[in-house]
């Protein structure tokens, strides 16, 4: 797709000359037209929303997917002249972003209508986020990074504080919002410093050449800045500290997106500004992150083995997975950033499964303590047999499609050297593979004399409600997926390792580290 | 030196004194009233600021936007939440404040250090004057037509989302089901078991 | 061929789990026996498939999985690992058959069985590194869920023991393979043993060291062994002989097929060391046998024990040795498993396991003379009486390791002689004497147990004396694999083991990688 549209009217003769090829952002483009019809609609009333809200926001993210299927491995060309990209890997995250969306509005709706909030302005405020987190991932200028990564801030913000009469809520708002905007202030830091440093271009390849040359200590302060807000936006230890009180205070189909799509963008955040731009710079910053990746890894998956409520585990459990992924960022090789795409779909399955089965959960029972769920074999088999496999693949034992994953991120990172990565890495698999099995153990293995009083009295389970038929088809296409991706997982790889090779930045990167690699040894 | 540069030296020194004094009165003073009417003092000294750097029409936005709307919106704010909250006293705050200070005037001193230090590009770029504000919407409909568009969504969905977070919902109840909603998340807070898991059942049947 | 032995049990598995039906029914129970009677009969014809004339993996199947991993299906059978097979086969057949007809959740329970026979033959037909791993991984948490929902008293604790001990033994495990197939900078994980030569001495020390701990961990050797006297005294009767027939045995399989098998070089260096290691391991487990009062307990420290003697002749890695390596791992397979029955039983009719309480089960009339008669076969097996398994396998690997290190394998012998005083303890204090010792008062009857339910000990009882009275059968069948692994004979007694060479069948050629 080249020429969609050129620039019409009068003005200057050479502006309207220009292509902008605006034909890559389509699927945003039908992302912004459901959100557009979400608002519509709403105004007809709730009832007339929570009926119609649905198909729409199918239809847009739906059209989004087949959109970035047919952008694959199409001829690349800048649109918006520089401030957008649509390569391989982009498509691929947007792609992640856009399907974490859709499975997370899936497993919505029966919840946002039992709390009483309003349908509509939910979907909206979501499908903004998808929009801002899906320009985030292909953004290729300063601006555009920061109006994108702003778009899902705020709007993650205006989620997490939906609930707004509950407390933890609003705790959960407001912590988000002051950290986040902290972090987007030292962003913007960051970026006049780089800024300053070409001399006034904005766009990250003009920022990749400027630094080259200028190896002074501002460049080391607007890395550490970019690092900052990259951090901030994966979750990685010290820079996590928002990430439980959030991810326990949010609503939880909220929390679901926040750890799969909000996360795959700030992934594709990551390797646009520090493997695109600072690649001179990739010693240091490869240090940084191996510390980073280090310590969340480690503090994430220690610490997770003292909660009792679910949604705080998960989110620490979050924060150790980042932290695998991570490895597959440190390791600048073909197979490290097509781990690290792999990972981020299995990823997407693994987590979304896991939330779906705790939203059915709170919504039979009310409760998000772990203790809660003992004895739930007997009462509910969908829901054990759900998350048991969930969170076994997060817990990566085979044949689940998280196991797949990790073996690839461990056998990039051992392929590339990494071998303190990797090392920390396998241990904290085993501790992590601890915590998820108390929540098994919980489930299955309690008998029903020793169930918790909320499973013993388990109401009828029915799937008549609307909103509740989603919620299971959700439940199961997760559930299957990773159950059964993992022995079919080569079409997987496959897709991972052409997302790298069809973008050039990456490959650029991966030939300047091999170069370096050659020329020392 | 003209009568220009020791100007322009006078006029830098004036709005960059109102400016550091400013926030600090904004960050330091007890009275939130005045921290507001002192962060309009810091807003116009950086119009001015933008002034001398021949960006007017940045002076303008600067001026309209942050002091005209932002800073107003913040007075208004504070009228509205005029709670009076008798506050217990932090321990250690004495130590608390000399860390910060220390913390921040090491940050200056790096920031210093680093702008001293740097080679900037200099002269920069040659000030636009007059045409700024046209060839400003030029790029913004050329190579920022991109984040310009996509502001107009955050706008959008900031302003939904403000209304939909401040207003007074007039029903709270679950749609389909009719069953009346207290609009909080759906887990509830239970209260702590003493003991998270029950004692050893000795009861407990063995298998061979 | 092959794959079917992975089809059955884990196909079937997964149908036990989404069958319509009432998951409380017995007929769980037949389907699964159906389904390993199957599995079983299946191994018997790839052992009529299986050529012992031809060196290397027989019967091999091949399929492209994820190439980008390096992981291949790649399935093949030798003689070392044929035999584990069959008594993978045998042993899962015999604790379905063993198991109690009111056990809770057998749908459940079936399936688990039936998963875990299928990982471990998975893992013994694995001719892939990471292909082994991922079965040796699939087999955690079913085995966790058979001990945490049907185990003992202290099963929690247990379970959670095992699970960590053994998801770390998989992690070392895996940074090994690692090391070892991606040294050359292209992920190969087949089971070449020339990739340890591109790789230096010491990082080879380094790999085999993790590789040892990890199955040092399964097999088990002190001081990695804290897990399992929890973990199979905690667990019902058919998980134990399951756990401690079958699943131990992965762990000496991957001794010898990686440790011995990939890293030639290295295991030369540490030799010494190995056998010292195991000598301390057989002289702990016997020496803490001795002072155990539950006999479940005590016959889990005699696997510790026991295993030790693979290590030694693994160690020693002569011709005899390593046939007796073998020969060991499928005779106290046997063995333990006709003990764990056993002990099940005592336990069922009696319900206690403790020696101080129990007295006199011989008893014709009132006691439990069958169950009675089969330990003391039993016993006698362990300890290596002449015309059972256990002597054929305990002559051979100390045998063949006296000529390499004479002092460890003297005290591996002062351990087989530990066996003999801790069994005949236990028949003594537990099967001899007089039924109505006081304290008891009353007159004891023990209720009968049927004849169907005493079969698969039989069997063993069997099988066992089958081994021990004509053993080349089996001999014949591992030679092959065992001559593969060994490594030039050490200076020590180098005539005494040339003389040994010669007096049994000698391979013409050192086989080359498989």
């Amino acid at each position: 797709m080249t020429v969609f549209c050129t620039l019409a009217g009068g003005g200057a003769p050479a502006i309207t000359a220009l292509q902008l090829n605006a034909g890559a952002i389509a699927p945003e483009s039908a992302v912004l037209v459901a959100l557009l019809a979400c608002l519509l609609v709403d105004l007809a009333g709730e009832e007339a929303a929570s009926r119609w809200v649905p198909p729409i926001c199918y239809g847009g993210l739906g059209t989004a997917l087949v959109l970035l299927a047919l952008q694959w491995n199409a001829p690349l060309e800048p649109s918006f002249l520089g401030s957008f990209l649509a390569d391989n890997l982009a498509i691929a995250f947007r792609g992640v972003v856009a399907a974490s969306t859709l499975l997370s509005l899936l497993i919505s709706w029966r919840y946002v209508e039992r709390s009483g909030t309003p349908v509509g302005e939910y979907a909206a405020i979501l499908l903004a986020a998808t929009l801002g987190a899906m320009f985030l991932c292909g953004a290729t200028d300063l601006v555009s990074i920061f109006i994108s990564l702003e778009t899902l801030s705020v709007s993650s913000y205006l989620l997490s504080g939906y609930m707004k009469r509950d407390a933890r809520s609003g705790e959960a708002a407001l912590k988000y919002l002051l950290v986040g905007s902290a972090a987007a202030a030292v962003f913007l830091y960051g970026a006049s410093l780089l800024y300053g440093l070409t001399g006034g271009e904005t766009s990250l390849e003009a920022v990749g050449v400027a630094l080259q040359t200028s190896a002074t200590p501002v460049t080391a302060l607007a890395l550490v800045f970019v690092l900052a807000t990259v951090a901030f936006k994966i979750a990685a230890v010290p820079f996590h500290q928002w990430t439980p009180d959030v991810y326990e205070g949010s609503p939880t189909p909220v929390v679901a997106f926040l750890s799969v799509g909000s996360k795959a963008a700030g992934f594709a955040l990551a390797l646009r500004l520090l493997v695109g731009c600072f690649e001179s710079f990739d010693a240091q910053w490869k240090v940084l992150f191996t510390v980073l990746a280090v310590l969340s890894m480690t503090l994430g998956n220690v610490v997770a083995l003292a909660q009792t409520s679910m949604k705080r585990m998960l989110a620490y459990s979050s924060i150790g997975q980042a932290g695998f992924v991570m490895i597959g960022l440190v390791c600048g090789t073909e197979d490290g950033y097509a781990a690290m795409v792999l990972y981020m779909a299995a990823y997407l399955f693994m987590n979304l499964g896991a939330f779906a089965c705790i939203i059915l959960f709170s919504l039979r029972t009310g409760s998000d303590r772990i203790s809660d769920y003992a004895g739930l074999y007997q009462k509910d088999p969908l829901i054990t047999l759900g998350l048991s496999l969930c969170l076994l693949s997060l817990g990566g034992i085979p044949p689940m499609l998280g196991f797949f994953g990790k073996i690839y991120l461990f056998f990039a990172g051992w392929a590339d050297q990494q071998y303190l990565l990797v090392v920390v890495g396998l241990i904290t698999s085993v501790v992590s593979i601890y915590y998820y099995i108390s929540v098994i153990k919980m489930m299955v293995v309690k008998e029903p004399q020793e169930a918790s009083d909320v499973v013993k009295a388990y109401p009828e389970i029915s799937w008549s409600l609307t909103g509740m038929q989603p919620l299971r088809a959700a439940l199961v296409g997760c559930v299957l997926v990773t159950a059964i991706g993992g022995i079919l997982s080569n079409p997987l790889f496959t897709w991972a390792n052409s997302a790298v090779a069809g973008t050039p930045m990456l490959q650029h990167a991966i030939a300047a580290s091999e170069s370096a690699v050659a020329a020392l040894g | 030196m003209t009568i220009a540069s020791v100007t322009q030296l006078i006029c830098f020194v004036a709005l960059s004194l109102t400016l550091v004094l400013g926030a600090l009165g904004v960050v330091l003073l007890p009275n939130i009233v005045y921290s507001a009417f002192l962060l309009a003092g810091v807003f116009l000294s950086v119009a001015g600021l933008y002034l001398l750097l021949n960006a007017s029409f940045v002076a303008a936005a600067q001026v309209l936007v942050y002091v005209g709307a932002v800073n107003v919106l913040i007075l208004f704010a504070i009228m509205l939440v005029n709670k009076k909250e008798a506050m217990a006293e932090i321990p250690g705050l004495l130590l608390r404040r000399v860390l910060s200070g220390a913390v921040c005037l090491g940050l200056f001193l790096l920031l210093l250090r680093v702008d001293l230090t740097t080679p900037w590009a200099v002269p920069g770029p040659t000030p636009l004057g007059e045409d700024a504000t046209t060839l400003i919407g030029i790029h913004l409909f050329s190579d920022y037509l991109l984040p310009f568009e996509l502001a107009s969504v955050l706008l959008l969905m900031a302003m939904i989302g403000a209304i939909v977070l401040a207003r007074r919902d007039v029903y709270s109840s679950d749609v389909i089901t009719g069953e009346a909603a207290d609009q909080g998340l759906i887990e509830k807070e239970r209260t702590p078991l003493l003991l998270e898991s029950p004692p050893r059942d000795t009861t407990l049947l063995e298998k061979v | 061929m092959l794959s079917a032995l992975l089809l059955i049990p884990l196909v079937g598995a997964l149908l036990l789990l989404v069958w319509p039906g009432d998951p409380e029914s017995q007929r769980w129970r037949w389907a699964t026996l159906a389904l390993l009677g199957l599995q079983l009969f299946w191994s018997l014809a790839v052992l009529l498939r299986f050529d012992p004339a031809i060196g290397g993996a027989q019967l091999l199947e091949v399929a492209p999985w994820v190439g980008t991993l390096g992981l291949e299906y790649r399935l093949g059978v030798d003689g070392l690992s044929l035999p584990l097979v069959l008594i993978n086969g045998v042993l899962s057949f015999v604790a379905v058959a063993v198991t109690a007809a009111d056990t809770s959740r057998p749908r459940l329970y079936h399936a688990l069985l039936l998963l875990i026979s299928g990982a471990v033959n998975g893992a013994f037909l694995a001719q892939n590194t990471l292909l082994f791993f991922l079965f040796y991984e699939l087999e955690l948490i079913p085995l966790w869920l058979l001990i945490a929902i049907w185990g003992g008293r202290n099963r929690a604790y247990a379970a959670t023991k095992f699970l960590i001990f053994t998801a770390l033994s998989g992690m070392l495990i895996l940074g090994a393979f690692f090391g070892l197939a991606l040294a050359t900078g292209s992920a190969d994980f087949s089971f070449n043993p020339l990739l340890a030569q591109d790789v230096g001495l010491g990082v080879q020390l380094l790999l085999l060291g993790a590789l040892l701990v990890g199955f040092g961990i399964k097999i088990p050797l002190v001081p990695f062994h804290t897990w399992l006297p929890d973990a199979h005294t905690e667990a019902s009767t058919p998980v134990s002989v399951l756990l401690a027939g079958v699943l131990l045995k992965l762990g000496t399989y991957g001794l010898l097929r990686f440790c011995l098998g990939l890293f030639p070089e290295a295991w030369g260096v540490m030799a010494p060391w190995l056998a010292g290691w195991a000598a301390l391991s057989v002289l702990f487990g016997s020496l803490a046998a001795i002072q155990q009062q539950d006999m479940k307990r005590m016959v889990a420290y005699s696997s510790v024990g026991h295993m030790g003697y693979v290590l030694l002749a693994a160690a020693a890695a002569t011709p005899v040795s390593l046939q007796g390596a073998l020969f060991q791992m499928i005779s106290h397979g046997l063995i333990s498993a006709l003990l764990f029955l056993l002990v099940g039983v005592v336990y069922s009719a009696t319900g206690t396991r403790d020696m101080n309480v129990l007295r006199g089960l011989l008893n014709p009339q009132r006691g439990l003379p069958l169950t009675g008669s089969l330990m003391v076969v039993g016993v006698m097996a362990s300890a290596g009486i002449p015309g059972m398994a256990g002597f054929v396998a305990e002559f051979l690997v100390f045998r063949g390791s006296l000529v390499a290190f004479p002092l460890q394998t003297l005290l591996c012998m002062v351990g087989s002689g530990l066996t003999a005083v801790y069994f005949l303890l236990l028949v003594n204090r537990a099967f001899f004497g007089r039924l109505d010792t006081p304290p008891t008062t009353q007159q004891v009857v023990l209720p009968s147990i049927p004849l169907g339910h005493q079969i698969p000990a039989m069997a063993l009882a069997v099988a066992i004396l089958a081994i021990g009275l004509l053993p080349q059968g089996l001999g014949s069948l591992m030679e092959r694999s065992s001559f593969a692994l060994t490594l030039p004979p050490r200076v020590i007694a180098a005539s005494l083991d040339s003389a040994i060479s010669s007096a049994t069948t000698t391979p013409a050629i050192r086989l080359e990688q498989g």
